[in-house]
């Protein structure tokens, strides 16, 4: 028993001897590459909550390698250019093993032949399927692709609600179009031809003749791929207004906490894919929790993302047991369900993690777990 | 039955918009007659009345029309600031200099509301809740407001340059400064004035799309781009013409839109801009300007 | 822009290479070397490889803006004609990259051509909202014809060049490259004032109108000067696809051409090292805000809002931008060169009279504005080597007429021949070209230019009979400032001369030119008693011989009377009277129209 207490105590000291060298010795420093200015500041800012949340409980069960972790912020302007300078300057260091990368695609796609040549594994969350075709070996995609968002919405809505007739409507940047032709080839899968295909390029101030076009085809559901909260809200008031009452099933920005808040009741009833949901799973849950806390504010994409990627670089760095680019890369392709706050994790050689989306709904402004919808493939 | 009734639709959009456009164009007009020179953070006035709105109304909780009347003595306040900040100093030096100075005012304004009210967009309620509706067609309550407001200031605006003492000091302001100088008219107060006037019009129109377009950094930028094009194609520096242009750029736009092309919808404002500088450069209104020697 | 923050450019021979260029030109030459001498980030050799980019495109606007004074709000645009060229080019045509290039520059060159035109009609605010209108549309088609341009996705994959067979797929060899390209066009840049183009466009921004009545064909300066930025802003684009290896439309919207304009105004719009010197601040400065220390970590959130503040404050206390203060410090320290004056050579103004016919001849000519009646059929003829004046009270259509001779207003109806040459629809520079020479009511130099300059743009009408070459027309400016006493003021500002001595070479500068007809539009107004004598004799050595025909109007009855061979008195833009001057002047219409009452026989 004696001997016990005193082995107990032994290692007690020597833990905390070890967190006391830790914080003594260099940080490990993950870069994290986000909009700080610009018109996506905002989701900027939330990815960067993620981040420092999932940072600072990485630290709280002893850092990375046994030593403290730190975030280097640097800002990409919301712009292309402004990710490239911003992923080279990280690279620049010397001292990152990893990076997390922009959310967007097209940022990615600026950026990616900047870290191909840098060879610093980055997670990255923008969707666009053809990111991780590019033989780049160093990027992983800690969100599911657009295939499987476009198969999800396109399963939820012609398998589980049996609608038919399609309308889809997307902005015409690059998320928003790549989206919804995937969303057209997974409707094909399931024998469905929309009705209609509408795109409109961001910031629209009037959607007027979109709502038109959808009440004139007849549909009964909508599928989108919106950008912006500013222009799913003004989407979502006039297409109530002007009476069109089918069922919308949205992609993840649907779902945000300002898209929510600016629309209002126009999006009750409403249908998203998720990658996240407070009640999809365990890890969710424990997540939510602790970000509500922390910024009172609730968890999104933005900010779930960014934890899930943050949580794989520490695990992937842990059981890697170096800094080296390709233990990491190993040690991240050698993750097997690994579970993450967004869902079960196995990346393939390509570097795409997930292969699942959740389905919520907007239940009068509550999001509503409705479904899991996962693939194999 | 069902097509003209989407078309009064399409064309009520048009003008509600068309109607932002025209009151952000008059806040550019009255500027460029009494200054001679294009205010590039018009549209900027329109964004930060909105916010100053969103801070008195869900920051401060102050009841509607107080908050309301706060974010315009807000702007009036902010017209003198932008007024011997921006342009004043440079008053002597051609429109150039002070053109550039005002998109610095922009990157300025922007950046400096970012900081202080985050990224996030704003939510702003109508003023009356809900609309009219007739048949299929639904009109805003918002938009119902945003065309009588904009009635209200035209006719307003009219009575104050035709009918009061300050409204035609500030036209012969506008005509002939030298002139107005020697008939001992307070030129530089006169413009002063008239930067307040056009600071509260733009943050009017701000509050006024507030709850339409929501509170967002860069919702004035667009708005005075189709403004400013809706000031040439009127006519430079007219003030029907500002009216004319901006209802005329909502109208063509929204049908435009609705018959040819969504995506393009940005274009056509620029591609009648376009039309009107090469054969019709004096606008719809304006007068043939030549130089004399 | 208006002459007020114009440059103080000289073109004295003291503009050569001087001490500190020897220090400079080294220091240039070694700059793109170092990340050979010593490692560099790859973020360092992005950064480098933007400035020099971008500032081949801000070099663009130091000609558009800063020497022709036309706003161009669109050069990202042309900045995106060369880049999508070589993107399109190579990656999605499978063009060779040299090949790609040049066609990225020619559609931007043949667009800014194009952009140019419209100024035939459209000036200041007018041509700043049309290059908005264009970048604009330019971002839309980019985004949305993804057919062509692959849209937002952007093209990415863009290969490098190789040069004489040799491979720059190495960051530094591009680079090296880019920054020779960007040497050799400063160069190019900093050599353009001195040329005929160059002080044509200066003349243009100085003074639109009078650089046309002096034979500048201002329309076709103003498009070269346009085409020669968007081609600057294409080479740069072309330069930037190849650094880069990828583009999308956000690296070409309207935000970057802001950025390109506060750079130019930043360094300096005058110069093409201010360009440079502007482009690497502001490409630097959100860097250098961003790693502020721990204390001022709050700059970091706001550094764009201080970034616009900058912009407001350089434009009220750095008008000429950094450039110009850093060389108008320089200049207070050299003390002017004094001009010789000891060899110039007498101004040959030589008309041979040949004929009888009359040099000027009005047939009909009529003004018409809206309803008013400026000129209402007038006949006139002036004699060969006469001075004719034109008389009449204020608004009786005086300067009106002068102007529709001139070419500035097209006659509403008759003729306008001009030593036999019916002239009544060519353009102002056609008829200076023709021998026309004039001089303003309200004088009209270039006021930052210096007296030298001035007149030397008046000597370069085309058909001048002088040698061609720099030499001839810098000579025949003299021989002009000689003969109206200024030879010693040659490198003076106009601006600095005193009102009587810009009289002066306002006239100079007409007859460097050595026109057949001089028009002078109220010569002696404005002038004390002194000033008129020293007119009166030198419009006697001018008439003196010289076959030189004058027209002129003034209000000085006195000055009229001592030099005039006719007088015709115009009122309410009616000929009234004509004749020598004695009996015109004593004749009672002409009394009456002066003293304000109506004829006799007229109606009360």
């Amino acid at each position: 028993m004696r001997m016990y207490l005193l082995c107990a105590l032994a290692t007690g000291v020597a833990t905390s001897l070890i967190g006391l060298s830790a914080v003594a010795a260099d940080p490990i420093r993950i870069g994290l590459v986000s909009e700080i200015t610009g018109p996506n500041a905002e989701a900027g800012s939330y990815t960067i909550n993620g981040a420092k949340l999932a940072a600072e409980e990485i630290n709280k069960k002893g850092g990375i390698l046994g030593q403290r972790v730190e975030l280097v912020i640097e800002d990409n302007q919301s712009t292309n250019p402004g990710t490239v300078l911003a992923i080279s300057k990280l690279g620049g260091r010397k001292d990152i093993p990893a990076i997390i990368g922009p959310i967007r695609s097209t940022q990615t796609q600026a950026a990616s032949p900047t870290i191909a040549k840098l060879g610093i594994p980055t997670m990255i969350g923008g969707s666009d399927p053809s990111l991780t075709r590019v033989n780049n070996r160093w990027l992983f995609r800690c969100r599911p692709n657009d295939l499987y968002s476009s198969r999800v919405i396109a399963d939820f809505g012609a398998n589980s609600l049996k609608l038919k007739k399609w309308a889809v409507v997307h902005s015409t940047d690059a998320f928003g179009s790549g989206g919804s032709k995937a969303l057209l080839d997974a409707l094909t899968a399931y024998g469905v031809e929309p009705v209609l295909v509408q795109g409109y390029t961001n910031n629209s101030q009037d959607f007027t003749p979109v709502v038109l076009a959808i009440k004139k085809s007849g549909a009964d559901i909508i599928g989108s791929y919106m950008t912006t909260s500013q222009d799913l809200g003004i989407f979502a008031k006039q297409l109530r207004q002007l009476g069109v009452n089918a069922t919308w099933v949205g992609s993840a920005s649907i779902v945000t906490d300002t898209a929510m808040k600016l629309a209002g009741d126009a999006l009750h009833g409403t249908y998203g894919v998720a990658d996240f949901n407070p009640d999809a799973n365990e890890e969710a849950t424990a997540f939510s929790k602790m970000y509500r806390a922390k910024y009172k504010l609730e968890p999104d994409v933005y900010s779930s993302w960014a934890f899930d990627a943050m949580n794989v670089i520490a695990t992937a760095l842990n059981s890697a047991k170096d800094t080296k680019p390709e233990s990491i890369r190993g040690a991240i392709v050698g993750l097997k369900n690994w579970k993450g706050v967004e869902g079960i994790y196995n990346f393939d050689e390509q570097g795409d993690g997930l292969r699942g989306y959740n389905i919520v709904k907007n239940d009068n402004g509550k999001l509503v777990f409705v479904k899991h919808i996962n693939f194999e493939k | 039955m069902e097509a003209l009734a989407n078309n009064f639709q399409v064309l009520f959009q048009g003008l509600a918009l068309g109607s932002i456009y025209a009151l952000v164009a008059l806040g550019f007009v009255l500027i460029i007659r009494a200054t001679n020179v294009v205010n590039f953070a018009q549209g900027d006035f329109a964004m930060l009345g909105a916010y100053m709105m969103v801070a008195c109304l869900v920051g401060a909780g102050l009841p509607y029309w107080l908050s309301f009347l706060l974010a315009l003595i807000g702007m009036g306040v902010f017209g003198i600031l932008f007024n011997y900040g921006v342009y004043f100093p440079l008053r002597h030096r051609g429109f150039l200099p002070v053109l550039i100075s005002t998109l610095g005012a922009s990157i300025f304004l922007q950046n400096t509301v970012l900081a202080i009210f985050g990224a996030q967009p704003k939510r702003l309620d109508n003023v009356i809740q809900g609309g009219v509706q007739i048949g299929s067609v639904f009109l805003d309550s918002q938009y119902l407001v945003i065309l009588a407001v904009t009635m209200l200031m035209v006719a307003f605006q009219y009575f104050f340059f035709e009918h009061t003492l300050v409204g035609k000091k500030l036209q012969a302001t506008s005509q002939d400064k030298d002139m107005a100088r020697l008939l001992g008219i307070p030129v530089a107060l006169m413009i002063a004035v008239t930067f307040i006037y056009s600071a509260v019009l733009g943050g009017l129109a701000g509050v006024l799309v507030g709850p339409v377009l929501f509170v967002s950094i860069g919702m004035g930028s667009i708005i005075a781009l189709k403004a400013f094009a809706a000031t040439i194609i009127g006519g430079f520096g007219d003030v029907k013409g500002a009216i004319v242009g901006g209802i005329f750029i909502g109208v063509v736009e929204s049908f435009a839109a609705y018959y040819i092309s969504v995506p393009y919808k940005d274009a056509y404002a620029f591609m009648m801009l376009f039309l009107v500088l090469v054969f019709r450069p004096q606008g719809f209104f304006g007068e043939k300007v030549s130089e004399k020697a | 822009m208006r002459s007020q923050e114009s440059s103080r450019t000289t073109l004295s021979p003291s503009r050569r290479l001087s001490a500190w260029l020897l220090v400079l030109i080294p220091a240039a030459a070694a700059v793109p070397l170092i990340p050979y001498a010593t490692e560099v980030s790859h973020f360092a050799v992005s950064m480098f490889m933007q400035t020099v980019t971008y500032a081949i495109a801000v070099l663009g606007m130091v000609v558009v803006l800063g020497y022709a004074g036309q706003i161009n709000l669109a050069q990202a645009a042309f900045f995106g004609f060369g880049a999508y060229g070589v993107a399109l080019g190579t990656v999605s045509y499978g063009l060779p990259f040299w090949v790609s290039f040049a066609m990225g520059i020619g559609v931007a060159a043949i667009a800014g051509g194009i952009l140019g035109l419209t100024t035939l009609r459209l000036g200041g605010h007018y041509l700043a909202m049309i290059t908005i209108s264009f970048q604009q549309i330019f971002d839309l088609v980019a985004v949305n014809w993804i057919a062509l341009t692959h849209g937002p996705d952007g093209i990415a994959g863009i290969p490098r060049p190789s040069l004489f067979s040799y491979e720059l797929s190495d960051d530094r060899a591009y680079l090296l490259l880019c920054t020779l390209v960007l040497y050799g066009l400063i160069a190019l840049v900093w050599w353009l004032p001195q040329t005929r183009l160059g002080r044509a466009m200066r003349g243009v921004r100085e003074n639109e109108l009078a650089a046309e009545v002096i034979g500048v064909h201002t329309l076709r300066v103003k498009v070269t000067a346009f085409i020669l930025c968007a081609t600057l802003g294409g080479i740069g684009g072309g330069l930037y696809a190849g650094g880069f290896a990828y583009i999308s439309p956000d690296n070409f919207n309207f935000t970057r051409a802001v950025e390109f304009l506060s750079m130019v105004l930043l360094g300096g719009a005058q110069s093409p090292f201010g360009a440079v010197l502007g482009t690497t601040l502001l490409i630097l400065l959100p860097e250098w805000l961003k790693e502020m220390p721990p204390s001022l970590q709050f700059i970091k959130d706001v550094y764009l809002a201080i970034y616009g503040l900058a912009v407001i404050l350089i434009m009220v206390f750095m008008p000429e931008g950094l450039w110009g203060l850093l060389r108008n410090g320089w200049k207070k320290l050299r003390s002017p060169v004094p001009v010789d004056t000891t060899s110039i050579p007498k101004l040959e103004l030589d008309i041979p009279v040949t004929d009888a016919t009359p040099l000027l001849k009005l047939e009909g000519m009529q003004k018409f504005f809206g309803g008013l009646r400026a000129v209402d059929g007038i006949d006139l003829e002036v004699g060969r080597g006469t001075v004719h004046a034109l008389i009449g009270p204020n608004g009786s259509g005086k300067t009106t007429m002068l102007n529709v001779v001139n070419g500035i207003y097209k006659p509403t109806g008759g003729r306008i021949i001009i030593d036999g040459q019916d002239v009544s629809q060519k353009a102002p520079h056609e008829r200076a070209g023709h021998g026309l020479g004039r001089t303003f009511q309200n004088i009209r130099l270039f006021p930052a230019m210096s007296a030298l300059e001035n007149v030397i743009v008046g000597a370069q009408r085309d058909n001048n009979p002088i040698e061609p070459g720099r030499p001839a027309l810098r000579m025949r400016a003299m021989s002009a400032l000689q003969f109206v006493g200024l030879a010693d003021k040659a490198d003076a500002i106009v601006r600095s001369l005193p009102y009587g001595h810009q009289r002066l070479v306002e006239i100079a500068r007409a007859l460097a030119g050595h026109p057949k007809l001089l028009l002078l539009d109220e010569p002696a107004a404005g002038l004390n008693q002194t000033e008129k004598m020293e007119l009166v004799e030198l419009l006697r050595r001018l008439r003196s011989g010289h076959g030189l025909t004058i027209f002129l109007i003034d209000h000085d009855m006195g000055l009229v009377e001592k030099i005039s061979d006719r007088i015709t008195v115009l009122n309410f833009g009616k000929k009234i009277a004509e004749g020598a001057p004695q009996e015109v002047l004593r004749h009672p219409e002409v009394i009456a129209a002066y003293l304000g009452e109506e004829p006799a026989n007229g109606v009360a």
